[in-house]
Formats: structure tokens, C-alpha cells, sequence
């Protein structure tokens, strides 16, 4: 316990802070999460998180490991936006090895982060269902549209969650022959899920009572803590890599970058939702513009190596930018591998959110800002 | 004091922003790399940030990488959010003496990062607010883990032959 | 009063001993049933089926859980306080427990008919607060003494409008004796006259029971179980019968004082199965209501809470006893009743937006999103 300050004239009695450890075990934590708050009643005065119990080294190990073998690893640091984290990845070899990546491959792994990014929000928006207090069924809504999903994934890749699909150059293998038929299918069925969660969560007076004008930051303030993704567009900063540093196919697709306005949890929540029909209208544009074609280059190398020298690639995650510092000198492996986290940087934030707030309103910030501690801890 | 063509990139707003500071820039496969030497890296960076024509507010990230005999390199990505442009800054430390003024000072964002590549390679932040561990435990303020000098030597056992890093690879 | 429970006369305390361990009984099979009718009706709910693999339909579920329960080991932190650890299942318990002895299950089917009945259950149903904070603090756990504390408070703040509706009840039927209010209703219920009064109790009785929306001495995602957190085994057993028995009188007491019990529509003159069928659909309804709320609200926030309860019900509840005062003294038609109560019940919907409203820390802004082309 920390002993206040000494008592003043207007305070007759001395009171003295409580500290409580959330985590690393505690349902509302999204992993292994450790935050310590200090409550005065129930106001939280401090917030000191700690991170790193899920740190495996990734990035050494990536060191030891062949450009292929790495695409695992990424797939491991990210695993509710495997594709995306991938996809930075194999982008990150092609541009060191000077691979060109033909058209399908392209719109094929546009498609895949697309997708992706729904099953991640989809998660995000039943985790946060949970942290505001809905017994469960938002969450069972969210898991039934991540689901069908997930099940195309496993069509596609062979794996429900950590795919290692795209490959240096392309992809590992051509989809299925009903792929078109099958995204539109659960296209079908997002929609309906995205519909349905506007009705139970957006419209709910508690649920908006319970997020609006909770864990504000500013834009300057976001951008000052290198916030990224919809946390930091909800603070009114239309950043989006997608749309600035045109990456895959997506100069040439129409779409919208949802840009918040107050910078509270209820924006943050919101602009993931609204990103959602975007999503849906990418993937649209997309599979009307799929056509045959090759999935690798025509000249594949058959041992991969890169020229030495030094890339940053980054690319627009569901939680934000999801960056690659990839360093070469020549061989058939990264000489240094850094993966830029979104979470780690959104979460350096948490403390200046959630400070004088209620401990229910920390917990729900911490759920706003949709953390994967392993992508955190790498 | 350039060494390639770098016409066609943001490197004469650079020099003209770094002026009265020692600087070498480079041509990268995405951004342009500029070298500031480590007495004056953190006044680069907060010139590059306060300059208008630039305005490197956002700090993507930062992270260091071991070129053993060569010393260490800090790395930092920078990023405009009303310019929409970027820049890789970097700066060498030699190996006797890994020290360096810490970038909180210019961005935020940088706390964590600086905390990660301290305990990762050993670097000291001076003025860093809070140099704790981040990642590793607390008390584990000996051991460098992404040096190229930390063995890794069970999993190359474990990959068998040919899979380590040879000397022909490098 | 009748000492025949079982067709011969025995002697008074033997009879009400007899009495309270049928309920008993009866109490736990309920609570078992309860239990496994909110798993089923929460399924589907989330579109899941629910326990279905034990027995027949998953009936057995509850009981395969009170054995495991009852064979787990029973847990006590080593800094725990022993008594106050150890005791506070039976205070949360008992006075739950004391609720069954006025209330009217069937006609004449009681424990004890009571001429303050109404009255003696509110002093009993405010007793259990002692055990939650008794719990909350007696575990030597923070999470469990926030939830303690968040538990006092919110009794406190929804008792007084829980029993200011009970009280227009008692003065609309110029009894507390629950046997006269039920008959009072035997041809229009209570609801009728005091539709705000009912919504008022309903949702106190929420927040009296821990119920979503105001689980917030519990909040799984917050305080992790709260008072309970650190229980196990047969203790945290008889937290969870205390909850559902809880649940069980409640329903209970709403339908014989809002819903006409066991006498409307049909009169005291049907047969037993006939009011048991009655009441088994009324208190069933109120149930059902209750594991709707849970399934499809989120947890208010503490500060969110006590400002509904202090600025909204209480005033409310309060006006609703002037009301009902003015018209029982000058002998106005029960209509006004009707009138003043739907009022109020727009009242009570519009004043709930605002208040939730005002809760805002910062100058709300329209809701608008930009978004700009690519």
C-alpha cells in the first residue's frame, strides 16, 4: 500500500491507496497482461503495466531460420491476423530479394488480409462485449461469423489459425476452384453478423453510457505515443498505410478510411465497425477483379537469397501498423528481424487513457485498444 | 556529403533541416537513410520533428542492430502524419561505449521502444525516465539476448547440419 | 392459522420445523431447476444447446454439478479471517432462507402467515448484505473486498426503492398481510393499478439479487466473482442456492403482490394444481425476464448505478407514494392510479436517458464519422 499525502485541513482523515494487480491471470486481460492500479475508492489513480511473459524471442530466433521457415514465426506473433502479419513479412523478403509478385497472387492475398481483418474485429467485438458485462452472447454472435471465416481460411490453407500461406514471391498453393462462391457466401453472412451486432451493442443506452467519452486521448497525444489503426483514428487521425503508402492492390480500390471524432472507447469501438463494411466492400472490388493467372513468378529462384542491405515495411494490420525492419547481408536468412508491434505502441498509451477513471472504465479501455499479447511480447 | 544519386527524395529538405549537424545520407530500398553521428543524433531528431517542411511526428519505431565489430546501430523510423513521408535515421555506437541521449525527450512513443532495445542489446538511454526491463525479467540486466555474440546454439543442434550460420553465408 | 400441514393437529413448533425442511427440500430442487433452466434458456439465447449429454435433455446437469461441488475441497486462504470466511455462506444464506417463511405459495400453502408479512420480508431480505460483506472482507482479497463494498453500497441505494414500491402495495391493500394482498387482487392485479411501482420493484429486485445489469459486486470481467472469488467447494455452493433461492422468492413475492398470485383470474376456488399451474407461470415469467436482462444487457458502472437509484427511483417512488396516498384519502377512482403510474413510467424511460446522459465526463459531439476517399 502507498501512503497519500499528508492530510490537509480540507481532508480530516488520512486515506491510503490500494493497489490491486490485474493480471496475468485475470479474465479481462486478452492474455497474459499484468497491470497494477492504484484505487482511491474506486477511481484509478495509476496504472503501471507489465508486459513479456509471453516473449519467445522471435526475432532471434528468425535469425537462425531461412526466409521460409521464418513465415511461421510471423504467423505465431499475430495469430488473430496471421495473413496480415505474414504478409508484411514475405513483403519484406521480396522487396531484399527483388521479387516481383505476380497480379493473382496479389488480389488473392488482398482477399486473405480482408478477411482477416474481419475475423480479427469480429473477435475484438466479442472480447469487448465481455469486458462492458454481456453475459456471453456477443461474444457466441462474433465467434459464429469469425467462424465461417475461419472455416474458408482452413479450405484455402490447410490451418484454422496460423496459415503460413503466403510465400515469398506469391502464395504457397492456388486457392480452390469455388473460392469466389465461397467468400461471397460469407460475405453473406458477415453482413448480417455486422447488422445484428449494431443491434445489440451500438443501440444498447447502458453499453453507451458505459463507452462514450471513457479513455479519451487526443490526436496530438496519439500520434506523440505512436498509436496506430483504428485506435488512433478514433482520436480523428485518418493514418491508415492502406491509403498513404498504397501497398498490394489498394491504390487501386475504392474505399473509405473511417476516421473517429472524440478519441473515446465508444470511437474506438465504432470505427472498428464501420471498418468492417469497408472491409466487406474491398473484398467485393477484389473478387471482381480476380483472374487466372500465375500464383508465383515465372522464375522462381530456387534457393532464395537476398541482396544485402536493409528494409521497413509495414503494412495496415487490424490492430494498426504492423511493421517488418528486416536487415540482410546476403544469405539465405535475416541478419536482424525487428517486428514493429501496434499493440506494444497502442498499449504505451493505456496509462494516460485510463488514469482517473473508474476501474471498470480501465478495464474497458484496455479492451478498446484490442491488444494480442502476443504480438506485444513477440 | 552524398555518396548516390539521391535526387527525387526528401533528402534536400533533410539536409537543409539538418543544418549545423554532421550527417550522411543513403539510399534505401524504400526510405532514405540518414547517419547522424550519437553526440548529435537526438538534436537531428528533434529538428526533424520541429521543422515544418518535414514534421517527423510520429516515431514508428525504433530498434538497434548488432554489427558486432562494427558496433551497434540504433535505428529510428520516422514518419510524417500530415506529409505522408519517411525517413531512417541512424546512428553507431561503438562497442565500448553504448551509450546514448534517449528520444522520449522528442517523442512519447519512444519509452518503450528504447526500454526493449536497452535490455535486447545493452544500450544505456541517458534521461530515459523509466529504465526498467520491459520484456525480460527484472534482474536480468546482464545478458543481451539479440547481440550476435548470445548463443542460440540449441536450436542449431536441433536443425541439424547446414542449417547454423555458417561463414560463407554471412 | 392452521397447524395441519400434514391433516392432524401436532404441536406448533414441530409443524413449523416440518414446514421449513420441506421447503428446504423443495428449495433445493428448485434452485437445481433454476439453475439448469438459465443454462438452457441463456443458450439459446446465444444460439448454443446447452446441457444436453446428462440425462435425458441434460436434466441431471445441475445435480452432477452440486456433487462435484459438494466433493471439492473446501479452500481457505491462509491470511483469511477463519470466522468471518467461514461464517459468511451462512449469513448470505440464512436470511434467504428466513424470506420463505411469510411468503403465499398456494392457499393456505405457507409456513407461517404473518399479519406484518410484507413487512417481516423486507427486514430479512436486507439481512444478507452482512454475509457478501462479511465475505468480501474476511477473504483478505482485494478484488473480493471491492466487490464487498460494491455489493453494500448498491443494497443500500436499491433498498429504498424496493421497499417504497412495496409500500404503495401495502397501502392500495390497506394490509401487510400477503394473504389480504393476494386476495385483493382477485379481480384485477395490482400491476394494473401501479404499473410504475411494478417497474420500479422489478428493477430493484435486480440489483437486490446481483442480477446483470447490476452485477456490478460481482463483475466477472472486473472484479473476477468479487466477495466469492476465493471460495470453493460446498461454501461456494451455498453462495450460488442463496443466489437462485433468492431468485425463486423474489419471483415469488412478485407474483402474489404484483400479479394477483395465486388468485387472479381464476378466484381461490380452483384446486391446488390449478394455483400451482398460476403460480408456476407468473413467478415463471418474472424468471424468464430476469435471464433475458442478463443475456442481452451490459454491466452498468458503479457511479452509473447509484446515480439511477438516488435520482431517478427514489424520487420516483417517493412521488408514488404521495400519489397513492392523495388518492386513497379523498377516495378517488382506482383509474387515476393507472394514469399517475403510466406517467410516471414515461417519466422514469425519458429521465433515464438524461440521467444516463449526464454521466458523460466529457462534451458529448455527434456521433458522426468522416470518412475520407481513398
Amino acid at each position: 500500500m502507498v501512503a497519500s499525502p499528508q492530510a490537509t485541513p480540507e481532508h480530516e482523515f488520512e486515506t491510503q491507496d490500494l493497489l490491486i494487480n490485474v493480471g496475468p491471470q485475470h479474465p479481462s486481460t486478452h492474455g497474459v497482461f499484468r497491470m497494477v492500479l492504484t484505487i482511491d475508492g474506486e477511481v484509478v489513480k495509476d496504472v503501471v503495466p507489465y508486459i513479456g511473459y509471453l516473449h519467445r524471442g522471435a526475432e532471434k530466433l528468425c535469425e537462425t531460420m531461412d526466409f521460409r521457415q521464418g513465415i511461421g514465426f510471423m504467423d505465431r506473433t499475430e495469430y488473430l491476423a496471421a495473413h496480415n502479419a505474414e504478409l508484411s513479412y514475405v513483403m519484406a523478403v521480396e522487396a531484399l530479394a527483388g521479387l516481383e509478385v505476380p497480379e493473382r497472387a496479389q488480389w488473392i492475398r488482398t482477399i486473405l488480409c480482408e478477411l482477416n481483418r474481419l475475423s480479427s474485429h469480429f473477435m475484438f467485438l466479442g472480447a469487448f462485449g465481455i469486458d462492458v458485462g454481456v453475459f456471453g452472447t456477443p461474444f457466441i454472435y462474433a465467434w459464429r461469423e469469425r467462424e465461417a471465416i475461419i472455416d474458408l481460411f482452413e479450405e484455402i490453407s490447410g490451418d484454422r489459425m496460423m496459415y503460413a500461406y503466403f510465400r515469398p514471391g506469391g502464395l504457397a498453393w492456388d486457392v480452390p476452384l469455388n473460392f469466389k462462391e465461397r467468400v461471397r457466401e460469407v460475405l453473406k453472412s458477415t453482413r448480417q453478423g455486422i447488422r445484428d451486432f449494431d443491434e445489440l451493442l451500438t443501440q444498447n443506452e447502458i453499453f453507451r453510457a458505459r463507452t462514450e467519452g471513457i479513455g479519451y486521448i487526443s490526436a496530438e497525444d496519439a500520434i506523440d505515443w505512436g498509436m496506430s489503426g483504428p485506435s488512433i483514428r478514433a482520436s480523428g487521425v485518418p493514418l491508415d498505410v492502406r491509403r498513404d503508402e498504397p501497398y498490394l492492390k489498394y491504390a487501386e480500390l475504392d474505399f473509405d478510411v473511417i476516421v473517429g471524432e472524440n478519441g473515446d472507447v465508444f470511437d474506438r469501438y465504432y470505427c472498428r465497425m464501420l471498418e468492417m463494411h469497408e472491409s466487406v466492400k474491398i473484398i467485393e472490388q477484389c473478387l471482381e477483379r480476380l483472374q487466372p493467372g500465375l500464383i508465383v513468378p515465372d522464375k522462381m529462384p530456387r534457393m532464395l537469397r537476398a541482396a544485402p542491405g536493409e528494409v521497413y515495411i509495414r503494412t495496415e494490420a487490424p490492430r494498426g501498423e504492423y511493421g517488418i525492419y528486416m536487415v540482410s547481408k546476403g544469405g539465405n536468412r535475416p541478419y536482424r528481424l525487428k517486428v514493429r508491434s501496434a499493440c506494444l505502441s497502442n498499449l504505451q498509451a493505456l496509462r494516460q487513457m485510463s488514469v482517473d477513471q473508474y476501474i471498470a472504465d480501465a478495464i474497458i479501455v484496455l479492451g478498446s485498444i484490442d491488444i494480442v499479447l502476443s504480438e506485444v511480447d513477440r | 556529403m552524398t555518396t548516390q544519386d539521391l535526387t527525387g527524395t526528401i533528402w534536400a529538405e533533410v539536409d537543409r533541416a539538418l543544418a549545423g549537424v554532421t550527417v550522411r545520407a543513403e539510399r534505401g530500398v524504400l526510405d532514405v537513410i540518414v547517419f547522424i553521428p550519437r553526440d548529435e543524433v537526438v538534436r537531428g531528431l528533434r529538428a526533424l520533428k520541429r521543422d515544418a517542411g518535414l514534421s517527423f511526428d510520429y516515431l514508428r519505431c525504433l530498434t538497434a542492430v548488432d554489427n558486432e565489430a562494427e558496433g551497434i546501430d540504433v535505428v529510428y523510423h520516422l514518419y510524417s502524419t500530415t506529409k505522408k513521408h519517411n525517413l531512417t535515421v541512424k546512428t553507431t555506437l561503438p562497442n565500448d561505449d553504448l551509450t546514448l541521449d534517449t528520444a522520449t525527450t522528442v517523442w512519447r512513443g519512444a519509452n518503450w521502444l528504447e526500454r526493449e532495445t536497452a535490455e535486447m542489446f545493452g544500450v544505456r538511454f541517458r534521461g530515459h525516465p523509466d529504465p526498467r526491463t520491459l520484456l525480460m525479467p527484472e534482474d536480468m540486466d546482464d545478458t543481451f539476448p539479440l547481440r550476435k555474440s548470445h548463443p542460440l546454439a540449441e536450436i542449431e543442434v536441433l536443425q541439424g547440419e547446414g542449417m547454423g550460420y555458417t561463414e560463407e553465408d554471412r | 392459522m392452521n397447524n395441519s400441514l400434514f391433516g392432524f393437529e401436532i404441536n406448533v413448533w414441530f409443524d413449523g420445523l416440518a414446514r421449513l425442511g420441506l421447503i428446504v427440500g423443495v428449495m433445493t430442487v428448485v434452485a437445481m431447476g433454476l439453475i439448469y433452466g438459465e443454462r438452457k434458456i441463456l443458450a439459446r439465447f446465444q444460439q448454443r444447446i446447452g446441457p444436453q449429454k446428462t440425462g435425458p435433455f441434460g436434466l441431471l446437469q445441475s445435480v452432477a454439478d452440486a456433487i462435484k461441488l459438494v466433493g471439492k475441497e473446501d479452500l481457505r486462504p491462509t491470511a483469511a479471517d477463519p470466522w468471518t470466511f467461514e461464517l459468511a455462506p451462512y449469513f448470505v444464506f440464512i436470511p434467504i432462507f428466513l424470506g420463505f417463511v411469510s411468503l403465499p405459495f398456494l392457499l393456505d400453502v405457507n409456513i407461517r402467515l404473518l399479519e406484518l408479512g410484507l413487512l417481516y420480508f423486507i427486514a430479512v431480505s436486507s439481512v444478507n448484505i452482512v454475509g457478501w460483506v462479511m465475505a468480501g472482507w474476511g477473504s483478505d482479497n482485494r478484488y473480493a473486498m471491492i466487490g464487498g463494498m460494491r455489493a453494500a453500497a448498491q443494497a443500500i441505494s436499491y433498498e429504498l426503492p424496493l421497499v417504497l414500491s412495496l409500500v404503495v402495495v401495502a397501502m392500495l391493500a390497506g394490509s401487510l398481510n400477503l394473504k389480504d394482498i393476494v386476495e385483493g387482487q382477485a379481480v384485477v392485479p395490482y400491476v394494473v393499478w401501479l404499473p410504475l411501482a411494478f417497474v420500479i420493484f422489478f428493477i430493484s429486485t435486480l440489483a437486490e439479487m446481483n442480477r446483470p445489469p447490476f452485477d456490478i459486486p460481482i463483475g466477472e470481467s472486473e472484479v473476477v466473482g468479487g466477495p466469492f472469488v476465493e471460495y470453493s467447494g460446498i461454501r461456494w455452493s451455498m453462495f450460488m442456492l442463496g443466489e437462485y433461492a433468492s431468485l425463486w422468492i423474489l419471483s415469488t413475492l412478485t407474483a402474489a403482490v404484483f400479479l394477483g398470485g395465486y388468485s387472479w383470474p381464476f378466484g381461490e376456488d380452483l384446486g391446488k394444481g390449478y394455483q400451482l399451474l398460476l403460480m408456476g407461470a407468473k413467478s415463471g415469467l418474472y424468471i424468464f425476464v430476469v435471464f433475458w436482462v442478463r443475456a442481452s444487457i451490459p454491466r452498468l458502472r458503479i457511479d452509473q448505478l447509484m446515480a439511477y437509484s438516488w435520482k431517478v427511483l427514489l424520487p420516483l417512488s417517493l412521488a408514488q407514494v404521495l400519489v397513492v396516498g392523495f388518492v386513497r384519502v379523498y377516495e378517488l377512482p382506482d383509474v387515476v392510479l393507472t394514469a399517475a403510474g403510466i406517467l410516471g413510467l414515461v417519466a422514469l424511460v425519458s429521465i433515464t436517458g438524461r440521467a444516463v446522459a449526464s454521466t458523460r465526463r466529457l462534451p458529448g459531439a455527434a456521433r458522426t464519422m468522416r470518412s475520407e476517399a481513398a
